[in-house]
Order: structure tokens, then sequence, then C-alpha cells
């Protein structure tokens, strides 16, 4: 193995790059409802296996355990839940949907059976914990995403 | 209670008896047992031109069992889920006589289901997005100093010591020869059109995440002192995408291309883009 510099490192630098993807989402039948009633009714909706009895939250259109067609079967849930674990997002990023630092929930509604993961606010990150008990705060203005909920704050 | 297709199972079932078409179960005598998921079961029982319906969970006498769940009998029923569609998809067992699925719609009239066919537009949501990864690109020695020149208006090459070929934009070794390069000649900077491509769909640039006008043309122009296939590839001035020819030799025969010149931009950092393209030089 040659150890010494063979080449001249004064050729060398970087040169800085944006590299940009543009890509379409389709939200699908079953996710625009969950997003329409988020929207305009100011819901959250799961959807409910009646063969394994279980809620899911964001809603899918077939169960996960029977695979059986559960996209009929909405269920309102309560717009308050709790903590079930945390995580701090420590880091900037554009494509993150707040300034670091800020938390990031898995939170079980009311009698769903999945949690969902959100934003949580008015609370420092020193003093969050599991089964806090938390309640979703609408955005005013509507981005038609998960974002329609602007985050969860204290109870 | 759950409704598929606008239909609840129950409504089925309640309304077999006005359904019921005597006429055509004439010499009919069968017993059919529905075993439905998350429902329960039942039996049809007709004979002598008569049906009764009754909630049981003995099916062993029956001719035919049909094996489902709720929401495909209701499909099938309202004639919204194909029946062979459902069968094959193993959503939809018969398990005994068979013939009776031919039997069952002469024997009752179809379920009425006009108000319940009234079906609202969904808003379908369509998030259109673009993500803007920043990125860094290291030169290393041997592509920093050719994309230095650029900066001070020279095309660098670097040639192979063994059979003398020359590469722009540069590669460590030559490839052919498995040598490494060493010697750098400067060529061009004009030079003669030798490839053009029409270019339709452009991908976004790496460098800008912008994605260039359509067309453009991609081209490969053969600089001074080179020779042969070594030729450089870079864009065309898309005013001059129509106006241009491109050389070749095919044996003796030699076609001339246009001659092309590259069209600096002002301010050069030291990358690919310090030439902005090459336009006709006449």
């Amino acid at each position: 193995m040659k150890k010494e510099k063979d080449f001249d490192i004064n050729n060398c630098y970087t040169i800085s790059g944006k590299l940009a993807l543009p890509y379409t989402y389709f939200a699908g039948r079953t996710g625009s409802t969950f997003i329409t009633h988020i929207r305009d009714n100011k819901k959250i909706m799961g959807v409910r296996c009646n063969h394994c009895n279980k809620v899911f939250i964001p809603p899918r259109q077939t169960c996960e355990k029977c695979l059986s067609m559960i996209s009929d079967n909405w269920v309102e849930l309560e717009n308050q839940g709790e903590i079930l674990n945390y995580t701090v997002v420590r880091y900037d990023d554009n494509h993150l949907p707040r300034k670091a630092p800020f938390i990031l929930a898995m939170i079980k509604l009311g009698k769903a059976d999945t949690p969902v993961i959100h934003i949580v606010e008015g609370i420092s990150i020193n003093d969050v914990k599991e089964g806090l008990k938390v309640k979703a705060v609408f955005a005013e203005k509507t981005t038609n995403t998960i974002l329609d909920i602007d985050h969860f704050e204290p109870v | 209670m759950t409704k598929y297709f606008g239909v609840a199972i129950d409504d089925i079932f309640n309304s077999m008896a006005e359904r019921f078409r005597p006429e055509g179960a004439a010499d009919v005598d069968v017993k059919v047992g529905y075993d439905i998921r998350e429902f329960g079961k039942r039996k049809l029982v007709i004979s002598n031109r008569k049906m009764s319906l009754e909630k049981t969970d003995d099916l062993s006498d029956c001719n035919a069992v049909i094996k489902t769940d709720e929401r495909t009998f209701v499909g099938v029923t309202v004639g919204k889920i194909e029946t062979m569609e459902a069968i094959i998809a193993l959503k939809f067992r018969v398990k005994g006589d068979q013939g009776v699925l031919a039997l069952l719609p002469r024997l009752f009239l179809k379920l009425s289901t006009q108000e319940k066919d009234v079906k609202q537009e969904q808003e379908l949501l369509v998030l259109k997005k673009v993500i803007s990864v920043k990125q860094k690109f290291a030169t290393g020695p041997v592509m920093g100093k050719f994309l230095k020149g650029l900066k001070e208006e020279k095309v660098l090459a670097i040639k192979c010591p063994e059979c003398g070929r020359l590469q722009s934009p540069p590669r460590e070794v030559c490839a052919i020869c498995r040598v490494k390069n060493t010697e750098w000649v400067e060529v061009g900077p004009e030079g003669e059109l030798r490839m053009l491509e029409y270019c339709y769909y452009a991908s976004p640039d790496p460098l800008t995440g912008e994605t260039r006008e359509t067309p453009y043309g991609a081209i490969g122009v053969l600089l001074d002192k080179c020779k042969d296939e070594e030729v450089f590839w870079h864009l065309l001035n898309p005013a001059h995408l129509d106006r241009v020819k491109m050389g070749i030799v095919l044996g003796e025969k030699v076609i001339k291309g246009t001659r092309l010149r590259p069209v600096w931009s002002e301010n050069r950092t030291g990358s690919i883009n310090d030439i902005k393209y090459f336009e006709i030089a006449e």
C-alpha cells in the first residue's frame, strides 16, 4: 500500500448540487375520505374490522390480519388520546414540518387499536412523557394532508 | 348494521319470502346452506313450490353450502361483484352441488336497489410535490484540474501514455490500456459537431435542481486537436437546434459538421456549467 499522497490535492474540491425529485402522491379513496373528514368536519375517522374487532387509523382498505375489505366500516374516533411513545427530532431539514427540536409522538386515539404519529406542541421536550393525554388542534388553513391536524397539545 | 354497496345483509334475507317465485320452483326440492362469516348461518329449504328460511348452526343435511363473507355475499347478490371473480379470489365457495348457483336466480326476483344506487361522488386527493435534496460532489484531482481549466476558459484533455488517445472530461486511467493517464493537453475550444440528440424529456439537473426546457440538443463536439471518437459532450444553443449539421467519416467519405464554439458563463466557478452551451461559430 502506498501511503504518501501521489497526487496534487490542490485540484480537489467539491461542487454543490441540488437534486429535485418531483412526485405525485395519490391518497386513494380511503385516504381521501380520511383527510376530507378532518378538513371539513374536524373529525378523525378510523376503520373497523368486524371480524378481528380492531380499529385501524390511519384507515386502510383491507384488514392486515384477515385481509377482508374494511374500507366501508368507518368509525369516528375521539379527537384526543394518549402518548404511547415519542421521539424528539433534533435536526433541521427542509422536508421536516417544524424547526428542530420538536416532538413526534405515537398517539392512541380513544378506541383505536393503532396509533397515529403526529407533532406534539405546547409542552417542553423535557416534560413530555408516555401516557400524557393530548388533543388534536386542527389547522386553520387546509393543505389537504395529514397536517390539516396542525398538531396535538396536552389536554 | 353495516351496509355494503348500500345494502344491509338483513335486507337480503328478510326480503327472500317476497322475492320468491313459486313458478320457478316447480320440481325443485333442495336445501341450501348459507355460511356467512361475520353474520352467521342460514338454511334455505325449497320443496313443493314453497320456501322456508331458518337460522341454524346445523347445515349438514344441505345439498350445497355457500361459504363466503358478508361483503362478498351482498356484492354478488346485488350484482356489484362477479360471482366467478369472487370464486377465483377464494372469497365465495360452494360445497356440494354446484348446480344451485344456476338455480337460485330462477327462484328469486332480483333485489331492488334503485334508490340505493345513488352514490355520492367522492373527492379524491392528489398531492404534487418537489423534494429538494442538497448534495455535494467531490471532484477528485483529475476532474478537479479539468474543471479549474474551464474556469480559465480552457478545455483540458488527458492523454494515455500508451495509445495516445485523449479523454475529455478526463479519466484517471485509460480503460483500454489499463494504465494511469499522466499528460495533459489543451484542446479546442472550438470544434466540429459530430453528434446531435434531440431530447424531449428532461430530468432534473443534479447541479441546479431545475429541469431544462425541451426540446434541447445534447451534442458531441470533436474539439480541435482531437480525433475519431474523442468527442466532448455538452449542450447546444437551443436557438441553433435546427441550423446545424452533423459531421461523419465513412471510410473515404468525409462530411464536415458545423463549426461550433463554446459560450462561456460570466461567473465561472469551476463546474461543467462554466460553458453555457456551444453555438455556431461562423
